[in-house]
């Protein structure tokens, strides 16, 4: 809580051992019927400690794959992935992840669901549960501690999944399209709430979304992947996120400029994709 | 306003009505299904149409089960008969879902297991009951061993395939919050593949009490279906059905209370929210 309130620069070379090292890498979908899809071709990114990289790109272009290989979900086939120094092998708490899919425990309640990685971490009990209830307070849940997952709209399940992960106060955060299902208003709260949450704690993150704007609005730099197989098509440095007011950044000239920019680059593959624009 | 509040109850009613008897028909339909079989049992019999031998009446043969209330014997066989069933089933389902889960989560376990599990699950299990006469005797020890493992393999199967389909997001979801391999099995794997797991229980369970039943048949020493090839071999036809009837009774009772800890494990599965509307 004592970290400064300032965003770290984007520009200059990562120090070795921090930050999110991404080299050579491909994947390939080999289903046991059908054939293999290649999802991935010799991506390449490092991002730094503490930065908010955006993922943008065409549906079905890899970008979850991208995070799973992070998350070290699945095993690499090729190149390497190394996060703060080490290389990734397997998951870890020190990589938080939001499932696109929520993957919420559906057998625990609300707060059962975010006490669980908490209780995995070792903290002691009252501990946990103030930190639980902290995270629903800032996802405004507050009343559905004891809700169970079927119980609750898309968009709370999404929010729950959030507070899940960001209780545990992961080093690096990787988040895929974690605010898809929640309406506009809501949308923009939750992106305050992270965006003042990313300034006060030392954490990377990584960001997939569909939305642009959003991109542009949270991210020091975005990254624009290509139609499958996914390659890292253009970087883009924003860094609109260091701003206190994200209403002001929305009016202002540079951030129209970026959007424009980045969506005709996002367009194009879109095209290619087959799929069509998709706002 | 007032009137208003008139013009909907006055509208609800034909609908009310159709909700009372349809909850009518929902409590009270199956003693009328019953009741009527059981009129026509015993109009049958006391017609003659069929020899007393053939087909007892209807009250003779509930006087039959209630003597053998009254004496105790059938308390006694019921609970011999149950203990040999749920003591078999207790064991398959321990053995089945732990394997089932092992082989889902470990390489190394399905490929030693895999064989055996294909090979076995076709198989006709009640052929090796001389087999297990010889090796475990003729009391309870054979017959227990008999309903184990009669249900073991398809518990696994029920369990393995349950256990594959888990969602791996749910999977990942435990790992990176900091679970263990072995603590995602039980903690994860395990609860959300409960729903499917005791389907194939409650699927395996009627199963129990048939092989209960046939090793009782075959190898005497009490229990329902000892008695009931006793009344056979005595030709005692009012025994033989009053036997029918009461495993009949006793198997529902089962299935009804199989029902009912489902509810309750799954209590935050959405079939137990909304109710059942199937
Ligand atoms: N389990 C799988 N088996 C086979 N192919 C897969 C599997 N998962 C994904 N793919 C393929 O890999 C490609 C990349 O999938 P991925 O989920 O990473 O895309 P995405 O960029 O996250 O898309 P979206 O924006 O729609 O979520 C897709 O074209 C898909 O067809
Ligand atoms: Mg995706």
């Amino acid at each position: 809580m004592s970290a400064p309130a300032t965003a770290v620069p984007g520009a200059g070379a990562a120090a070795p051992g921090t930050g999110i090292s991404i080299s050579r890498v491909g994947y390939e979908y080999r289903p046991p019927r059908g054939r293999p899809v290649l999802a991935l071709e010799n991506i390449s990114l490092d991002i730094k400690d503490r930065e908010f990289v955006a993922l943008l790109g065409p549906s079905g272009c890899g970008k979850s794959t991208l995070l799973y290989l992070i998350g070290g979900f699945m095993p690499l086939q090729q190149g390497s992935i190394s996060v703060n120094g080490r290389i990734v092998t397997a998951p870890g708490p020190d990589r938080g992840i939001v499932f696109q899919s929520f993957a919420l425990f559906p057998w625990k309640t609300v707060i059962q669901n975010i006490l669980y990685g908490l209780e995995k971490r070792g903290l002691p009990r009252e501990e946990c549960r103030r930190r639980a209830q902290h995270y629903i307070d800032l996802v405004h849940l507050r009343g559905f501690e004891d809700s169970y997952p079927s119980q609750l709209s898309g968009g709370m399940k999404q929010r729950v999944a959030i507070a899940r992960t960001l209780a545990t106060e992961p080093g690096t955060l990787l988040m895929d399209e974690p605010f898809g299902a929640l309406d506009s208003q809501t949308r923009t709260i939750m992106q305050d709430e992270l965006l003042s949450i990313w300034r006060r704690s030392p954490m990377t993150v990584i960001f997939v979304t569909h939305d642009v704007r959003e991109a542009v609005l949270l991210a020091d730099r975005v990254a624009v992947m290509t139609a499958r197989p996914g390659r890292i098509k253009a970087l883009v440095d924003t860094r609109f996120s260091g701003a206190a007011d994200s209403a002001e950044v929305v009016r202002s000239r540079e951030y129209a400029d970026a959007v424009d920019h980045l969506w005709t680059l996002v367009r194009e593959e879109a095209v290619a994709a087959g799929a069509g624009g998709r706002p | 306003m007032a009137q208003s509040i008139e013009a909907v109850t006055e509208l609800s009613r034909p609908a009310d009505r159709g909700e009372r008897l349809r909850r009518f028909v929902d409590t009270f339909g199956p003693f009328i299904t019953v009741g009527a079989i059981l009129l026509a049992w015993e109009l049958m019999a006391r017609q003659q149409i069929v020899t007393p031998f053939l087909l007892p009446a209807m009250t003779t043969v509930a006087a039959r089960i209630g003597d053998d209330l009254i004496s105790g014997r059938l308390l006694l066989d019921v609970a011999l008969t149950l203990y040999r069933a749920f003591a078999g089933f207790a064991i398959a389902a321990v053995v089945g879902v732990a394997l089932g889960l092992l082989i889902a989560r470990f390489v190394t376990v399905r490929w030693f297991f895999d064989p055996i599990v294909s090979f076995a699950l076709p198989m006709p299990k009640i052929a090796l009951m001389p087999i297990f006469m010889l090796w475990f005797g003729l009391f309870d020890m054979s017959k227990i061993l008999m309903v184990a493992f009669s249900l073991s393999f398809q518990i696994v199967i029920s369990t393995w395939s349950a256990a594959h389909s888990v969602e791996k997001e749910l999977v990942w979801s435990a790992r990176s919050l900091g679970a263990s391999d072995r603590a995602t099995l039980w903690e994860v794997v395990l609860p959300a593949a409960l729903p499917q797991i005791l389907t194939g229980l409650q699927v395996a369970l009627p199963l129990a009490l048939i092989v209960a039943l046939v090793t009782e048949m075959i190898m005497g020493g009490g229990g329902l279906g000892d008695t009931m090839l006793q009344s056979a071999r005595y030709v005692d036809s009012p025994g033989v059905f009053a036997g029918i009837v009461e495993i009949g009774i006793v198997g529902y009772g089962c299935i009804a209370a199989m029902g009912l800890i489902r509810k309750r494990l799954l209590a935050w599965h959405q079939e137990s929210s909304n109710g059942g509307t199937m």
